[in-house]
């Protein structure tokens, strides 16, 4: 058993090691001064991070991302959540095709969707990056939906909406008193999960907008010929979002499983 | 007087009649229950009442007020759930306010009527305790404090205690009894489970595929049931066909009618006065459940069941043969 | 049946749907209806399709799409059985955050990985430096900018993702069908040829079918590392349909449809296998 054990260990830390060397490597590479001949950097640096962080360019494309990212993530928000829930409590009979719009966006990867989107916008006058955000809300759909429906259902809506509605409350007073209080949790760890995915975004970006719109995505990728060092700076920051955004989430849903496992004193 | 009417209501899902043509009639001030096996309509009968659910033909009255097509909130009617859907975000206090709130009163209205209400239902010291802190007791009392203070025309109970163990449920069921007894309150009380009826109810509506197989006070229908349905959910009555009837009784019973039913306890084993009937039977299985012996016995090829107090003196075991005695106004004949 | 009409229902629904219909199935009929369409004409016509099945480039850029999506998700999903596996075998706090490291590594991909590959193994690399030094051969040869090199990128992002969707699938073999196995006398071996493999075989097909939909569609990661030089699917209809002189975006949405239904597919075998799953656990 314990041998056993012990197996199970070196498969996880061989396959650990596998995904971190590519990570760990950028991660040096972005700290030293030159390394393009020798086994180890021959000196190592803050600059690049610095140069980055004081090139307005690099500081514009991220404000871009954000505002767009962030932007998308609001109106989402405001138009899924109230729209699932109306759907999800007062019309169930139409839960199923909302299921199954959710499911498209899997099959239709950035590149398809961009297809259809550059053949209806393209020459209309809407501006690409409204269009872009607008296909980034059909991106997120699925994580949101999941998560929201999820949320209702651990709060069983149904019913604290009707004990809402019995004790006088409209339905948008029980909507806004009751049930967004509850689900709230759920609603910052998908929006979470949608940030990191529209923050990792670039065959929409890269083809609806490309240079007009320089997100950090394409920003990074024009980058990479020029300097290695300094592309490596934004892929570790970037990561380093990355782990911070997955901690939050983390802490967030465990401390909500918390609450719900949490024992019941005894009368 | 009629408080709660019901007339010739009708719901379908789909193709399932749920309720069928049903009308029953509540006085002010009662506690009724709907009673009868999942499935019967009952539950949907009270969310039709509350508006939950709106029916396809058929009217509700309350207090003289026709409420079919109106709005839940509109309907002065107050549910506690079987899951309590407290709002979890809310304490005890702010939950048992919410529908106070929603009425617009004053704040020192609402500080007033909440405080009396957690005194009523005995939750004082919990007042800031989410739902998730109390126990499920707790809970249900929180939930009973909420929908009463906001002093519904008919209070309505969906399966309240199901899901609680049996002591507290004992608790909770006298508890309740009190309550409506002292606010006076027209309480409707779905359960399947048919000594919680009997324990508490004035009335009981017994449902079964969505009508009224019976109603009556709990006396009536325990030992006056009028149907085989009614005999088998409300005891553990031998339902008997006359052929069955005469194995057991002999051929002379006398009796009229094709279908009866007996209940095990009302088989005695001393004689009391001389109209009654004699039985001799083998015992085949003697089980003790708590207070009460029940005994399986066969004559000829007819199996029956008996029950007595349970007495420790008494010692019967499987392969006796005992004689036991039956009132003929014991043997009910069911339609 | 209602009498009532749901505001509420209406109000929060009808911005939702707007937005679904404008930016989902708007774009997703004028794929269809373009695919069907001659370049510069307005008649239905098949021509695209007829291309697209004869042309050998673009037959090429599916085969190896198809290739490489296979390969990579066949390596990824049996590397990701056994690591799943020996994550279940870890107290349930290292679980945890062993599979948080998981859900991170698999949001690394795209342009950020592509570059992480070229640190490491391109033309100087610090791998490629390395092993040269140490005189190594095992990367003589090897060319990051190859098909061989995207393949090693591609089973990077599957794992990740196939530790995350395997992990919960294991987790549902239950410890007292083992300890009933057991009780009945069965070996381990027993155990996991009768019922362990049998009950993990649909999610580990339906997981297969994912990471296929998943390579499929992956754009960035080959077109970071080789721009448009590299002929797969997803890159070829980038480039039919961006602006440069060479755009046919007609023939490029045959090729997305086409795409598309692929991944369909792949999905709804995911659907049905997983469906086989929940059915047993019912």
């Amino acid at each position: 058993m314990r041998e056993n054990k012990r197996v199970h260990q070196i498969i996880v830390t061989i396959t650990l090691l596998y995904l971190f060397i590519p990570l760990a490597a950028t991660f040096l590479y972005s700290l030293s001064t030159t390394w393009n001949k020798t086994i180890l950097p021959e000196g190592l640096t803050l600059k690049w991070f610095s140069e980055l962080f004081q090139d307005p360019r690099f500081i514009d494309a991220l404000m871009r991302t954000i505002q767009l990212t962030v932007g998308t993530m609001v109106v989402s928000i405001l138009i899924m959540v109230p729209a699932i829930f109306a759907i999800t409590v007062y019309a169930p009979r139409f839960e199923k095709w909302l299921q199954t719009i959710v499911l498209f966006p899997y099959a239709m990867p950035g590149v398809v969707a961009a297809v259809g989107l550059l053949s209806i916008y393209s020459k209309s006058g809407l501006s690409m990056v409204l269009v872009l955000g607008g296909s980034y809300f059909v991106l997120i759909l699925p994580f949101m939906y999941q998560g929201v429906r999820n949320s209702l259902r651990t709060v069983n809506a149904k019913t604290l909406v009707e004990a809402a509605e019995l004790l006088g409350a409209s339905r948008s007073t029980a909507f806004w008193k009751v049930i967004v209080p509850n689900i709230t949790p759920g609603i910052i760890v998908s929006s979470l999960l949608s940030f990191s995915v529209l923050f990792g975004e670039f065959v929409l970006a890269n083809i609806l907008v490309g240079g007009n719109f320089e997100t950090i995505q394409i920003y990074l990728y024009r980058r990479l010929r020029e300097s290695g060092h300094l592309s490596s700076a934004i892929v570790v920051s970037y990561f380093l979002l990355l782990l911070v955004l997955s901690w939050i989430m983390v802490s967030l849903s465990r401390r909500g499983t918390l609450k719900l496992k949490k024992k019941e004193p005894t009368v | 007087m009629s408080f709660l009417t019901i007339d010739n209501l009708s719901l379908s899902f789909g193709d399932v009649k749920v309720l069928n043509e049903l009308s029953l009639s509540i006085k002010k001030g009662e506690l009724v229950t709907l009673l009868g096996p999942s499935g019967c309509g009952k539950s949907t009968l009270l969310r039709s009442i509350a508006g939950l659910v709106e029916a396809d033909n058929g009217t509700i009255v309350i207090d003289e007020k026709e409420v079919t097509h109106i709005n839940p909130k509109d309907r002065e009617v107050g549910m506690v759930f079987q899951s309590y859907a407290l709002f979890p975000n809310m304490t005890v206090e702010e939950n048992i306010s919410f529908g106070l709130k929603m009425k617009k009163m004053s704040n020192s209205e609402i500080q007033q009527k909440v405080q009396s209400m957690i005194q009523l239902v005995g939750l004082n010291g919990k007042e800031r305790s989410y739902p998730r802190e109390l126990s499920g007791g707790q809970q249900q009392r929180a939930a009973l404090g909420r929908a009463l203070v906001v002093e519904p025309k008919v209070l309505l109970l969906d399966e309240p205690l199901s899901a609680l163990d049996a002591q507290i449920r004992a608790r909770l069921q006298t508890q309740i009894r009190e309550i409506q007894q002292k606010l006076g309150i027209t309480m409707v009380f779905v359960t399947h489970d048919q000594e919680e009826a009997m324990a508490i109810s004035d009335r009981i509506f017994l449902m079964n595929n969505g009508e009224i197989a019976q109603s009556g006070s709990p006396v009536e229908i325990y030992t006056r049931p009028n149907s085989e349905f009614v005999a088998r959910f409300m005891g553990h009555y031998n339902v008997l066909n006359t052929e069955e009837l005469q194995q057991i009784l002999g051929l002379d019973h006398g009796l009229e009618g094709d279908l009866f039913g007996i209940r095990p306890e009302a088989f005695s084993e001393v004689s009391t006065h001389d109209d009654e009937l004699k039985v001799t039977g083998e015992v085949q299985q003697v089980s003790l459940l708590g207070n009460i012996v029940r005994y399986q016995l066969k004559t000829g090829t007819q199996y029956f069941f008996a029950e007595h107090l349970h007495r420790s003196h008494e010692y019967t075991k499987s392969g006796d043969i005992k004689t036991l005695y039956l009132s003929k106004k014991d043997v009910i004949p069911l339609t | 049946m209602k009498k009532k009409t749901n505001g509420f229902l209406w109000l929060s629904a009808t911005p939702f749907f707007v937005l679904i219909i404008g930016f989902l199935f708007l774009p997703f009929i004028a794929m269809i209806t373009s695919s069907f369409r001659k370049t510069g004409e307005t008649s239905f016509s098949i021509a695209n399709y007829t291309e697209v099945f004869s042309n050998k480039f673009y037959l090429q850029a599916i085969g190896n799409s198809l290739l490489i999506s296979f390969l990579a998700s066949l390596i990824g999903i049996l590397v990701a059985v056994f690591v799943a596996y020996s994550i279940t075998k870890f107290s349930s706090k290292g679980q945890e955050r062993l599979l948080l490291l998981a859900n991170m590594t698999s949001n690394f991909a795209g342009v950020p990985l592509a570059f992480a590959y070229i640190v490491l193994l391109g033309t100087s690399g610090l791998f490629t430096i390395l092993f040269n030094e140490l005189n190594i051969g095992i990367f003589q040869g090897f060319n990051l900018y190859s098909w061989f090199g995207l393949v090693i990128i591609y089973i990077y992002f599957q794992i990740p993702l196939a530790i995350m969707l395997l992990y919960p699938i294991y987790l549902g073999i239950e410890k007292k069908w083992k300890e009933a196995a057991t009780l009945l006398g069965a070996s381990p071996m027993q155990f996991w040829m009768k019922i362990g493999i049998p009950f993990i075989m649909p999610g580990i097909a339906g997981t297969f079918s994912i990471l296929f939909a998943n390579a499929m569609g992956a754009y960035a990661t080959a077109y970071a590392l080789v721009g448009s030089n590299f002929n797969l699917l997803p890159i070829r209809i980038g480039a039919l349909i961006s602006g440069d002189i060479f755009a046919q975006p007609e023939l490029g949405s045959a090729l997305a449809v086409f795409l598309g239904v692929s991944m369909t597919v792949a999905l709804l075998i995911n659907e049905w296998l997983m469906r086989l799953v929940r059915r047993d656990l019912a």
